[in-house]
């Protein structure tokens, strides 16, 4: 008898031993984290997967690019509110539907945050498996899309730094963690996303678009001479401006430091992404082609950096950008108004093509036509470009460069809003003014070139000014409006 | 020495050959093993003879002619002079030649299947003692029915040689010494010992035992004597349960046992294709939380049911459920942490454990059953309106008055004498019967068996149909197993195959709801007999249309909702015995399922005639869904059954081990040209961002256990058992998890102070705890994992994304169960009663834990929860007469189980504003208003039902008053108020009935019944308070509803059009009393049988849920009827 119990002894520690490792079950349909970034592949899909998650509609496929902020920015007229964002444009900040919008911006930009966070943990433990450039490229990738995405919460829930630098502002997530990150305060948050961007900036500098071959142009033409962009054997390493690139930071940094006034800093990033002449203004032939699918409505050449969303093309055509009034839409005189009809905007190709006049049984009004895709064809080659969520544009680093030399060179500023305006067929020049002027036109520009993209309200809130309704009456500038709540299950689970 | 042959060599040549093509066709059977299953047995082992006077040459030409052994003697044999008597049935060959031999001065052996045949070598004290022989005869006669028993074996207690067997009359005629004890055995019979005196003709009555498996629990790993175990189990024996029910196996155990609880769903009814969801003393299991708002009549969550095992290997409740009752050969309920802990991980939700019957050794046997089920659906509870009423009450309630429904008055007249010329017409379809009918099921199942000790051999074959009552619903099943034994000394081995086929089809007609709805008025058909698809049309205001379909037409369209699946099991068992108490036993099962899912929508079907032209080729849809599920399942275990003194030692360890593996995908396609092309490849192409679907699931698990089982002189008993689980559903960190119980027992009965007590005969008393657990969670959840955004790319590739937070210490949920338990049996055992108590205590249940979203995820999963569930049980059993031609046994089984939850996690809360957005939307906009949903507070029953407190309606204005939760009095609903309103779990819940035999006729019944709990009435609030008089409604609709100041009404103002939101209003006493079970029971006399070359021959009716007295009105069955059924059947053996 005590030899089987000896053997059966054995057999079971043998047994026990082994079995761990045997009920160690790798889940197939899915993947286990480590698995994942054991290889290159897998950091560039996780890479993917942030822009992914980015672009849906609760995010900048939608909300984030020409949902709610807009509707904030009253870059819309509600009168039948098919879009139900008539309380948000009230800042009724109680609305049912507003609450969901804004949970979703918070939850989902946190959780494409803890994607980039776990990159981030895996990526220096790893770094043996990356070839070329492209450790370099998603390691800062990771860490810009995390300061972009913390900046937009933060013009979103804190005060502006202007009023509130030392207010609690967000946390600032960089673990993969449960437990809830401590609140920052404002400017602690802003010296994060510096210190962040700064980090992303001396990687990218290796990206491949700085490198002059890098052309950008319309992935309709095929003329390599004209671009280059899907060049690149490595799909990775193809269409720079549709993920965070080397000019993305710089433009992310120039808003930063705008943000935090430090003009200096603001003017040499926007000076480098001008300087690099890398964005071509748009020519007068595309923007106003007759032939919808050689039209270029988005100024695509321009964008130094923007999502891809090509899945929103029907939500835009049927349901958001609808035609009729049940849609996002301008009254006749918003749009009048908006884009000074009586002054200067008569000639405006903004005001001609982004916008388009259209009239049913009891009114007449303006279609946002800015996203339309072309209606026979609706490929690829529908338009001269992919269905893009502009995030930084080459117009507004001519505004912060505007903005950051005024009180030094006002002149060179004006010059800056004076070249914007004659790339858009304003062929009258601005004459200097003072301050409050400068500022009043470059709010009027910045409406204009960004209408349906999410930027005006953030421009508002950092000026601390009073918002400009349809048609000229403010909305006086106040936290209540510039502050979003924090989402209650945040409070009450974060202890906030 | 001469050796003489006894048989010609030609026939003994071909014997060899025969011989050699017999030891060919053993080793081609040994190598099939596992694949083929091959009857071998043409020669049994065993032998019948039946001679009187007759000499031992005539017997030995008995035995070689049936068992083809051959016979070697030399010449000092004499084989014809001394005559004896020969009475033998069915024994084995070797105790045959002992009882011939025994008083021939003979003695044997056998050598290759030759037997030498020998004189004893001291003949002369063998002659000496041959004096003292006598020849005894007698009868032996059953005790309860003065029957005789033939068969029984006889044998003399000192050499345990058989001697003879009873005759056809239960007559017999042996040989013994005086003082020899003459022991007598019948399978069913306690063993009976009589001494021998003289040789005076004896009559010997032998007492019945009351169900020999009752004495013995089957663990599944194990097989210990209910006498010296302290486990709480129970066990049923295959033909109580047939008795209870025979179509529905696991509703007769819950019969049986009311402990095992089947949750009654009132929505799926007895639709045949639906599972029902089980829990065995008590849930515990909270919903995870991140499920949708649950109802509380339609609770099919998975996580409460028990493990069930299947002849050593385990099986999902889908199996039990389509198993043949006919099989079964005991099933055991494992409740407490003494019996179940051995199963560890799986324990804490209780286990049944089923054993199916092995063949059984003797002569070729078939056993053929059939059996008719005729169902009909139980409508009873349905009181609608008929043409005639319904009209007037479209006028009670206003519906063709202008003002009121601020239309043209016009228009509603034309409308009104419309309809009114319908019911003048005559028209009054009674929309009930449409969908319903009276259906027949088929049972055939055949069961062949026999073969030797050594080798024994069974075959089953079953083909069964249910149709259900609604009309093409059915669930069909072919099986067929093959199951064969081999069986030397020292080592045994079986082998069992089964083969399943299993087709259920979805009735076409729908939701039984719609036709409830329908108005008498309306004519099922135009006048040329084709069924109409739109019946009519109410206007609404802005002038669109309410269109009120024809379920009938979608009826009889093609669509269709069916799922097959076929089944392979094989379980593969060997046993040695590795020395002296030492069993060493290894088992492996293998099954392998594969389903199939299509579910096809006409694109005539009424949910398209809205479609939009631009939509008009995207019509119809076919829903195609493949699964595979292979399962193993292996043990080994060793057993020690020793007894050492006054010890008693049953010892058992094993070593187990699991793996699963699930593979699914499914697909839709849209866009069917016309109703006749059914087939997927007529599909126009995918649904608009449709594309196939995959899931692929594996989870494996390790234990180990070992289980002792100990009694000291029958009198102090203890059980313990620990067992280590290893499962890949467990967190990284906490792979292994340990279990464990204790029990103690005292055999009161065997003390001496209580021995020979003429009022008490049995009294135990056991106690035991445990700690067992339950791992019903995905297999993924404590890893941290990416998902793929397979249907959305970037321009710069493939995306994935986080999944889940993966929390590397997730555990199982534990349970902590004590048990205190007594049997008591009084009278020689004519009354048992057995008082049970239990608690039982979960923690660690699996729940969400809601996160602050800045951590970027919604929610995790942590053991977090902790309910208890604290009862107890009665069983009490009364032989109230038994004498040769009646008998009446009455049994009573009650249970009373309370619920409370002790802590619940943060998303359960969150999970309260969920249910309260989802009240308080309409059905129409998908949410449930008026209609109370599952929600969870700690201190509280999982089954509380929640809404406002209200104090009736007020006389004085006709609406209702509710109480806020400071104690004022409102008129506004305020979903804040909503507290505890009334707890459904009844205060004790059982079955009771009994059985009474006339001679050969057998009449059983059995009756459900449940009090002191409460509903809420939801037919008041949907059918006749909130009624939409547009459709039919329930006949109470006539009931005095509050029309002016001063009427004192349970329903609120007649023009209140508002819905009625969930108040203590309509809750209502809950109390059942319901017969479930009628079997009328005849079994044929074995005379007649034998006429027709049968062993017996027996009838049977029963006749399930056959009168139900509630204190509720309340329509059940909304989506399916439920049924009443009678089954008819008839088994007979050859």
């Amino acid at each position: 008898m005590n030899k089987i119990v000896l053997i059966g002894l054995i057999l079971c520690t043998g047994l026990f031993s082994s079995c761990k490792k045997w009920l160690d079950v790798q889940p197939e349909s899915e993947i286990a984290e480590p698995v994942l970034f054991s290889t290159e592949t897998g950091f560039m899909e996780a890479i993917n997967g942030i822009y992914n998650k980015a672009n849906t509609e609760g995010l900048y496929g939608k909300e984030l690019t020409f949902g709610t902020p807009e509707a904030l920015a009253q870059n819309y007229s509600m009168r039948d509110d098919g879009q139900d964002y008539r309380q948000t444009s009230l800042y009724n900040y109680q609305h049912t539907k507003f609450k969901e919008r804004k949970d979703t911006i918070w939850a989902g930009l946190y959780g494409s945050i803890v994607n980039c966070n776990l990159v981030l943990a895996n990526v220096d433990v790893r770094k043996d498996v990356f070839t070329g450039v492209n450790y370099e490229i998603v390691k800062g990738e990771a860490l810009a899309l995390r300061a972009y995405m913390h900046f937009d919460l933060l013009r979103l829930f804190a005060p502006s730094y202007l009023v509130g630098a030392t207010a609690q502002g967000i946390p600032y997530a960089t673990k993969y963690t449960k437990d809830a990150t401590p609140m920052s305060t404002v400017s602690g948050v802003v010296d994060s996303l510096i210190k962040d961007l700064e980090a992303a900036k001396k990687l990218l500098a290796v990206d491949p678009i700085r490198s002059a071959n890098y052309k950008v142009g319309y992935p309709t033409v095929k003329d390599t001479t004209k671009t280059t962009e899907e060049k690149s054997p490595l799909l990775f390493l193809q269409n720079r401006r549709h993920r965070m690139n080397y000019f993305a930071v710089c433009g992310t940094l120039a808003r930063v430091y705008l943000y935090k006034n430090d003009k200096a800093n603001a003017l040499i990033n926007a000076n480098e992404v001008i300087s690099s002449n890398k964005f071509p203004w748009t020519s007068k032939a595309d923007f106003e082609a007759f032939d919808e699918s050689k039209k270029d409505r988005i100024l695509y050449k321009e964008l130094v950096f923007g999502w891809y969303i090509p899945s929103m093309a029907k939500d835009i055509k049927e349901k958001w950008f609808q035609p009729g009034t049940s849609g996002l839409y301008l009254i006749t005189d918003a749009a009048d108004y908006i884009y000074e009809k009586l002054t200067a905007g008569a000639f405006d190709s903004r005001y001609k093509y982004f916008i388009s006049r259209s009239s049913n049984q009891s009114s007449a009004f303006y279609e946002i036509v800015k996203y339309r895709r072309n209606s026979i064809d609706e490929g690829v080659n529908a338009n001269l470009h992919y269905l893009m969520a502009p995030a930084i544009r080459l117009s507004e680093m001519y505004y912060i460069g505007a903005e950051a030399l005024f009180p030094t060179d006002p002149t060179r500023a004006y010059a800056y809003l004076n070249q914007v305006r004659s790339a858009r067929q304003i062929d009258d020049k601005l004459t200097v003014g003072n301050e409050e002027e400068f500022t009043k036109e470059l709010l009027k520009e910045m409406r204009k070139e960004t209408l349906a993209e999410g930027q005006l309200f953030y421009m508002y809130k950092r000026l601390n000014r009073g918002i400009v309704g349809q048609t000229g009456a403010i909305i006086p500038a106040s936290n209540k409006i510039f502050v979003l709540p924090l989402p209650s299950d945040e409070i009450v689970y974060g202890g906030r | 020495m001469k050796l003489t042959f006894l048989y010609n060599p030609v026939f003994s040549i071909q014997r060899v050959k025969c011989k050699l093509l017999r030891v060919m066709k053993l080793t081609a059977i040994l190598l099939l093993i596992g694949t083929l299953h091959l009857s071998a047995a043409s020669y049994s082992q065993s032998v019948s003879i039946s001679r009187k006077n007759t000499t031992l040459e005539t017997v030995f030409k008995d035995i070689k002619k049936q068992t083809g052994y051959l016979f070697f003697y030399n010449g000092k044999v004499n084989l014809t002079g001394q005559t004896l008597n020969v009475e033998l049935k069915n024994v084995p060959l070797e105790e045959a030649l002992k009882a011939c031999l025994a008083q021939q001065n003979l003695t044997y052996n056998i050598v290759d299947k030759t037997i030498v045949i020998r004189k004893l070598p001291s003949s002369s004290a063998m002659d000496d003692n041959a004096v003292r022989y006598l020849e005894i005869t007698g009868k032996v006669i059953d005790n309860d029915t003065d029957q005789p028993v033939p068969g029984v074996n006889i044998a003399i207690k000192s050499d345990k040689l058989l001697r003879g067997q009873t005759n056809q009359n239960g007559e017999f005629r042996v040989t013994a010494q005086v003082g020899d004890i003459l022991v007598f055995t019948y399978i069913g019979f306690k063993t009976k010992e009589v001494t021998v005196v003289d040789n005076k003709p004896m009559v010997v009555r032998l007492e019945t035992e009351v169900n020999t498996i009752d004495n013995v629990v089957v663990t599944g790993y194990q097989t210990i004597k209910k006498e010296s175990f302290t486990g709480n189990a129970i066990t049923m024996t295959g033909a109580e349960l047939k008795k209870m029910n025979p179509q529905n196996l696991l509703a007769s155990i819950g019969a049986y046992d009311p402990s095992f609880r089947l949750a009654q769903n009132n929505l799926a009814g007895s639709n045949p294709n639906r599972i029902p969801s089980i829990n065995v003393r008590g849930s515990s299991a909270l919903p995870s939380g991140d499920g949708e708002v649950l109802r509380r009549d339609n609770f099919t969550s998975g996580a409460n049911m028990p493990a069930f095992i299947l002849d050593g290997y385990e099986v999902n409740v889908q199996k039990v459920f389509d198993l043949d009752v006919n099989r079964i050969e005991s099933v055991t309920l494992l409740k407490d942490a003494a019996a179940t802990a051995i199963y560890g991980s799986r324990a804490a939700n209780g286990v049944l454990v089923i054993t199916t019957r092995a063949p059984k050794p003797g002569k070729l046997r078939v056993d053929y059953n059939y059996e008719l089920n005729v169902t009909g659906a139980d409508l009873s509870d349905y009181q609608v309106l008929d043409a005639k009423e319904k009209m007037e009450y479209e006028l009670l309630a206003l519906l063709y008055d202008g003002g009121k429904q601020q239309m043209s008055q016009d228009y509603l007249n034309e409308l009104y004498y419309h309809n009114y010329a319908n019911v003048v017409g005559g028209v009054n379809t009674y929309w009930l019967s449409q969908p319903v009918r009276t259906a027949a099921g088929n049972k055939h199942s055949v069961n062949v068996e026999g073969g030797s000790e050594v080798f024994r051999y069974g075959v089953d074959m079953r083909y069964q149909t249910r149709p259900g009552v609604m009309k093409g619903s059915s669930r069909d099943q072919f099986s067929g197993g093959m199951n064969f034994m081999y069986n030397l000394k020292k080592f045994q081995f079986r082998n069992e195959l089964t083969v399943m086929q299993m087709n259920a089809i979805e009735s076409p007609f729908g939701d039984f709801k719609n036709y409830v709805r329908m108005n008498p008025y309306y004519p099922m058909t135009d006048a040329n007999g084709r069924y109409v698809q739109i019946i009519d049309a109410w206007q609404k205001r802005d002038r669109s249309y309410d269109y009120v379909f024809n379920p009938l037409y979608d009826a009889q369209l093609s669509s269709f909702n069916k799922n097959d699946y076929s089944e392979i099991i094989d379980n593969l068992s060997a046993e040695l015995e590795i020395a002296k108490d030492f069993k060493l036993r290894a088992q492996m099962s293998l099954t392998s399922r594969s389903f199939t899912d299509d579910r096809f929508t006409s694109p005539n079907n009424s949910k398209y005639y809205e479609y939009a032209t631009d939509e008009i080729d995207e019509k119809g849809e076919y829903y195609s869904g493949q699964r595979k599920e292979t399962f193993w399942d292996g043990n080994i275990r060793m057993t020690w059954l020793k007894q050492l003194g006054g010890s008693f030692f049953n010892v058992v360890g094993l070593i187990n081990v699991q793996s699963e593996i699930k593979n699914g995908q499914d697909f839709t396609a849209i866009g069917f040209a016309n109703d006749r092309f059914t087939s997927i490849g007529f599909a126009k192409g995918y649904a608009e961002e449709g594309k196939p679907n995959s899931k692929f699931e594996q989870s494996r698990l390790f234990g180990s256990a070992i289980s002792a089982n100990y009694s000291f002189k029958n009198r102090y008993l203890v059980d313990a058992t620990f067992r280590m689980d290893g499962s890949s559903k467990f967190g990284v960190e906490n792979k292994f998890a340990p279990f464990w119980s204790a029990g103690i027992g005292w055999n009161v009965h065997s003390e001496e102070f209580l021995k020979d007590n003429r009022i008490i005969s049995q009294l135990r008393l056991k106690a035991s705890t445990g700690l067992t657990g339950s791992v019903e969670f995905s297999p993924y959840l404590s890893r941290t994992t990416y998902r793929y955004n397979t249907g959305n790319w970037y321009s710069t590739g493939i995306g994935t994304v986080v999944n889940n937070y993966g929390n590397q210490n997730l555990s199982w949920q534990k349970t902590r169960m004590v048990d205190f338990s007594i049997d008591l049996a009084l009278f020689k055992d004519k009354l048992k009663i057995e008082p049970r108590v239990y608690r039982k205590f979960t923690k660690d249940i699996l729940a969400n834990i809601t996160l602050a979203p800045s951590t970027g995820f919604l929610s995790y999963k942590e053991n977090l929860g902790d309910m208890e569930n604290k009862g107890a049980e009665l069983r009490i059993q009364l032989e109230a007469v038994s004498t040769k031609d009646y008998s009446l046994i009455l049994n009573a089984s009650f249970v009373s189980n309370r619920n409370k939850i002790l802590r619940i996690s943060n998303a359960l809360k969150k999970y309260e504003d969920l249910a309260n957005e989802q009240q308080s939307e309409t059905e129409a906009d998908g949410g449930y208003r008026g209609i109370p949903l599952l929600r969870y507070r700690e201190g509280q029953s999982i089954n509380t039902i929640y809404g406002v407190p209200s104090l009736g309606i007020d006389p004085e204005n006709g609406r209702e008053l509710y109480r806020k939760l400071d104690g004022t009095l409102t008129y506004d609903y305020d979903k804040r108020d909503i507290v505890p309103i009334g707890n459904p779990d009844p205060k004790a819940e059982g079955s009771f009935g009994g059985s009474f035999r006339y001679k050969r006729w057998n009449l059983f019944t059995n009756f459900r019944t449940y009090f002191g709990g409460e509903t809420y009435n939801l037919t008041l609030v949907q059918r006749i308070e909130n009624a939409d008089p547009r459709y039919n409604v329930d006949r109470r609709v006539f009931e005095s509803k509050w029309k002016q100041s001063g009427d004192h009404t349970f329903y609120k103002n007649i023009s209140d059009i508002g819905e009625t939101e969930v108040n203590s209003r309509f809750i209502q006493a809950d109390n059942l009393l319901n017969l479930e079970t009628v079997q009328l029971s005849f079994d044929l006399d074995q005379k007649y049988t034998r006429r027709l070359w049968m062993t017996n021959l027996a009838f049977t009716m029963t006749a399930n849920d056959v009168v139900r007295w509630s204190s509720i009105k309340e329509e059940r069955g909304i989506d399916y009827p439920f049924a009443r059924s009678i089954t008819f059947g008839i088994r007979a053996g050859f």
